[in-house]
């Protein structure tokens, strides 16, 4: 018998309502005893009240009978009021009457013990949950629908062709069986390592679906760059004067475009100051563009030509070109003025310059770093197979090949270890 | 009522009975081993050979730890080979040919040599439990016996019949007497019964065979013994011949498919798929044209030659046919006819790990009985039951070997852990740690073990320690630094580029073209024996492999090491699915990687049962 857990699904904070969900054997006594009239049959949504220790809240309540519920146990749903106070009564109230709080993640993995979600489908449901942008959404939905793991099962097949002929082989050196000769063994086996090449080569994209792209603003002091943060972001986000300086810190904020998640860092303007805690700033800003995706080197010098010292692509931005009086000297940059016009071109340049476009056309990316993990691991082995083959012996290459079959069980969940399971639930937020 | 006492009494004296008694015996028990006959002691009811590939293995596991069999076939023997050659030493088998009276002979006379141990014809008809928690063993003729411990090894002979076409016979192997009341013991003793059946080719004369049509095999002559103690076994006696069935073979089998019990149905036994007979492989495998077929020496004593590739169960005067439109055996003489057996064994996922019965203490099985095939394997598991049967009589801790260091701990954990649906026979395959389960060091990985047992005797013993001293002193050569001026002139004649470094003799051995011979002509591991320059040769060779292996051992032990509570009720654990409930509340495994290796346990099951384990011991 399962206890019973409760826990707040919807966002902490403000909201327009709240939703408190509870599971476990007891949940429908529990709910029972302060929420009136309660449902009278399952899956139908009852306006009522629900009694706290501190105020009558008129709230809607539905309750799911097991097995068909998320979890597979019984579950209750109150829909309340937004805000931290009414939910944190409801939660008190259920926990005076016997539930306890969820842990992290506790709602999945009770689904997953009673057998409604198997490991791939679950970490889809934490890519759903973590998903800011409908790129992100759909490349979770993907990961739902199980079609990495359709695409695994398939290449899994293959290693298996490979590896029982390898074995048949070795256990039957006596019977005249068709033997695979090192060469075929050694071109199907680079066969599958290529499959496994072009998987690993979605993950930048998948990357840029599931967290966007980084952008580090930087340039000289008094160029623009936090106006042109604003005006990318469409919010008066940052604090604009003509001092330089202004911009101590670095500042990072995001935004959705074309359903591409930008996440913008601002940063201290480069010059050389005796201010120590400027400096830092501008010590920051150089780490900003060096762990971002793409650097924005600001000027307001149509003549300036200077490259920005980052291990990173760059684009350089003319801004204020409402006050040129000739064209830029560079003319693979971009001249833009954040003050007072559209700065869409950045963006439309970013979302080009990482093809983002092809999001929406490809089947499958990579966003999960478990499954690119594995995906390497195992097109390293298929590597020591491929080059075991000729220089030493059949049973090394199959021990390879073999491997590299199990490493893409990982994903599926064909293998099992508990690493793996550890990881999934340490993700999991509270509430789902 | 009687004064026929014993520890132990092993019921049956083929290959897994002489193991479990020798063992039994040896190590101080007072053993009786019933045999139907006792001229069926240790005899080669099918092939005349031992070894192979996966079995070449195990016959040099039960020699390291102190077992009869590789000693035995060294003495019988009539040619060594090594098969897989050039596919690498993780599956190097070693197989001999044997003389087939010899083998016999050579077995009972040891068994008939040991202290301790008694030989005594008489079918068994009968086995209670008695009043003072032993078994009473009733024979035939009506005598009773009685043992603190039983091992049954019965072999193919419960309720066995063969078959020759529409001619069937209440018999065991070779027209031997079958045992036709003990079935009814187990089955009160509440054991699941089922039925598997096997067979075995003609026997052919020698002199009638035109062997210009056939290939001649030779046995190898520079393979080591069988066993670690054996100094020398001499040169080929007897060749094998290669030839091939025909065209004409697969239309007469085509033509009389109705005929054959197996397709008529009037077999009910499950046969191995990996040991078809002929008319098997010309309906399952109807592309093939021709199949390979390998004639091999039964005896010196004897011009019978067995016809493997080509057991049937065909009537008398279809395997005629059959033979002789085989290549060279045109006018053949056949002298015994093939025939197809069926048997009882029990589900040997009734047993532990120590092969005893979990229901019932004591009673130990080994053998074809557990629903194996083949000698070695059945040698393998009379080893263990017998020592178990040793440790349950003193009241010692139960021996167990694991998957890590054997493939007889690979053979037991999975016939005790799967049901199996055909005879099981071992395969390399099977062994998922085959790099390491290696012919060549199995005394490294079991003969401290046997000497903890009591089964390696001094000798034995001496010369292990010696074989590891030596690899020990090798392995300190291995760290010396040669100059370029002394291994050039070796590599360039081996096409190995020559960097004008200095190399260490480590170094110099990893070179594909530079053998461990190679390098005692420069000087180095010079004293060593062949067999300690091999194991030095393979530890430099395949290191990156090994160590591989050995980190997927501590890998797939953190799965063995989670231990499953023994009162679990699998049933009340909703997410798993009912087979998976099903499986893990009769078989009960006693870890987490035992439960993901029965069948219809998913990998997701193991999923649930980790999660499981992890909230009901936090909790």
């Amino acid at each position: 018998m399962q206890d019973t857990i409760v826990a707040l699904s919807t966002a902490r904070g403000r909201a327009a309502i709240s939703v408190i969900r509870m599971s476990g054997s007891q949940a429908v006594q529990i709910a029972q005893k302060f929420f009136y009239p309660f449902p009278s049959q399952p899956n139908l949504l009852k306006v009522g009240t629900l009694k706290t220790e501190y105020f009558d809240e008129h709230a809607m309540c539905v309750y799911f009978a097991a097995p068909h519920s998320y979890t597979g146990e019984d579950t209750v749903e109150f829909h309340c009021h937004g805000g931290t106070a009414v939910a944190q009564a409801v939660i008190e109230k259920c926990l005076s009457c016997g539930a306890r709080m969820a842990e992290n993640g506790e709602f999945s993995k009770r689904a997953f013990i009673n057998g409604k979600q198997n490991l791939t489908n679950a970490e889809g449901i934490i890519e759903m949950i973590d998903a800011e942008t409908a790129s992100a959404a759909k490349a979770g939905a993907n990961l739902l629908e199980n079609k990495l793991g359709k695409q695994i099962v398939d290449l899994q097949d293959k290693l298996l062709d490979i590896v029982s002929a390898c074995e048949v082989a070795l256990d039957y050196p006596e019977e005249d069986i068709e033997l695979p000769t090192v060469d075929t063994a050694k071109s199907q086996l680079k066969e599958v390592g290529d499959a496994l090449g072009a998987l690993i080569a979605t993950s930048a994209l998948g990357k840029v679906a599931r967290y966007g792209i980084d952008v580090a603003i930087v340039g000289k002091p008094n160029v623009g760059k936090s106006s042109l943060l604003n005006a990318l972001l469409g919010t008066d986000r940052a604090i604009v004067s003509d001092v330089q300086g202004t911009t101590r810190d670095t500042l990072s904020e995001s935004v959705n475009y074309r359903d591409i998640r930008f996440n913008f860092v601002d940063t201290a303007g480069l010059r050389d100051s005796s201010d120590k805690i400027e400096m830092e700033g501008v010590k920051r800003a150089k780490r900003a563009a060096d762990s971002a995706d793409v650097v924005l080197h600001v000027t307001d010098d149509p003549d300036d030509r200077s490259v920005y010292p980052t291990i990173r692509p760059q684009i350089r931005i003319y801004n204020k070109k409402d006050l040129f009086d000739k064209e830029p000297c560079c003319v693979d940059s971009l001249a833009v003025s954040a003050k007072y016009g559209s700065v869409d071109i950045i963006k439309e340049t970013l979302y080009d310059m990482f093809s983002a476009g092809d999001i929406e056309t490809s089947d499958l990316l990579i966003t999960n770093e478990r499954h690119l993990d594995c995906l390497k691991r195992a097109k390293q082995q298929l590597s020591e197979a491929i080059s075991a083959c000729g220089a030493t012996t059949l049973d090394v290459v199959t021990n390879a090949t073999k491997q590299a079959w199990e490493t893409l069980g990982e994903i599926t969940g064909t293998s099992t270890n508990e690493d793996i399971i550890n990881r999934i639930y340490s993700k999991f937020c509270l509430g789902k | 009522m009687t004064n026929k006492e014993y520890d132990v009494i092993v019921i049956g004296a083929g290959h897994a009975g002489c193991e479990a008694a020798l063992a039994s015996a040896r190590l101080g028990c007072k053993t009786l081993m019933l045999a139907t006959n006792l001229d069926t002691v240790a005899f080669l009811a099918c092939n005349p050979s031992v070894g192979g590939t996966a079995k070449g293995q195990i016959v040099k596991e039960i020699d390291a730890m102190g077992g009869e069999m590789a000693i035995n076939a060294d003495k019988s023997l009539l040619q060594m080979r090594m098969l897989n050659r050039g596919k690498g030493p993780a599956v190097f088998s070693p197989r001999a040919q044997v003389d087939k009276n010899a083998y016999h002979v050579n077995m009972k006379r040891t068994v008939e040599n040991t202290p301790n141990l008694f030989l005594r014809q008489g079918e068994a008809t009968k086995i209670v439990r008695n009043d003072n928690g032993g078994f009473d063993v009733t024979t035939a003729v009506d005598l009773t016996y009685s043992c603190k411990a039983a091992v049954l090894c019965c072999g193919v002979y419960l309720n066995s019949r063969t078959l020759v076409g529409q001619c069937v016979r209440e018999s065991g192997p070779n027209g031997f007497a079958n045992a036709r009341f003990l079935t009814q013991s187990l089955v009160d003793l509440g054991f699941s019964v089922k039925r598997f059946k096997t067979g075995t080719p003609a026997r052919v004369r020698l002199n009638s065979i035109d062997l210009n049509k056939t290939v001649e095999q030779r046995g190898e002559n520079d393979v080591a013994p069988f066993s670690y103690v054996t100094d020398k076994i001499p040169a080929t006696k007897r060749s094998c011949f290669l030839t091939y069935s025909t065209a004409e073979t697969k239309r007469i089998i085509l033509e009389n498919k109705h005929l054959a019990p197996i397709y008529n149905g009037s077999i009910n036994g499950v046969g191995p798929r990996y040991c078809p007979s002929i008319e098997d492989k010309v309906v399952r495998f109807a592309d093939k044209e021709k199949h390979q077929i390998f004639l091999e020496p039964e005896s010196e004593d004897t011009c019978e030659f067995y016809v493997q590739g080509a057991s049937s169960s065909m009537p008398a005067s279809v395997q005629e046919q059959i033979y002789h439109s085989i290549e060279g055996l045109e006018n053949v003489e056949i002298m015994r006819d093939a025939y197809a057996i069926e048997y009882d064994c029990i589900d040997a996922t009734q047993l532990d790990a120590t092969l005893m019965a979990k229901h019932v203490s004591g009673m130990f099985f080994a053998g074809q009985i557990n629903g194996t095939s083949g000698y070695e394997e059945a040698a393998g598991q009379g080893l263990v039951a017998g020592i178990n049967a040793e440790r349950y009589v003193h009241g010692k801790t139960p021996f167990t070997l694991r998957r890590d260091n054997s493939y007889i701990g690979v053979l037991i954990d999975d016939i005790t852990t799967k049901e199996n649906t055909e005879p099981y026979r071992m395969m390399t395959s099977r062994a998922e740690h085959r790099l390491i389960l290696r012919q060549d060091n199995a005394d490294l990985r079991l003969t401290e073990l046997g000497r903890q047992i009591g089964l390696v005797d001094d000798n034995r013993y001496n010369k292990f320690l010696a074989k590891k001293q030596q690899i020990e002193q090798g392995e300190k050569q291995l760290q010396t630094v040669v100059s370029p001026k002394i291994y050039a002139p070796l590599f360039e004649q081996k096409n190995e580029p020559v960097t004008g470094a200095g190399l260490t003799v480590d170094e110099i051995l990893r070179r594909t073209n530079i053998t461990a011979k190679d390098v005692q002509t420069l000087g180095f591991l010079k004293d060593l024996n062949a067999d300690a320059l091999y194991q030095i040769e393979i530890e430099c060779k395949y290191r990156g492999y090994i160590e591989k292996e050995k980190e997927a051992i501590a890998h797939a032990n953190k799965l063995e090491n989670k231990a499953l509570p023994e009162d679990i009720d699998y049933m009340k654990i909703d997410g798993l699915r009912l087979e998976a409930r099903q499986k893990l509340n009769n078989i009960r495994p006693k870890n987490l990687g035992q439960a993901g290796r029965i069948l219809g346990v998913s990998p997701a099951d193991i999923q649930i049962l980790i999660v499981y384990l992890a909230q009901n011991i936090h909790k």
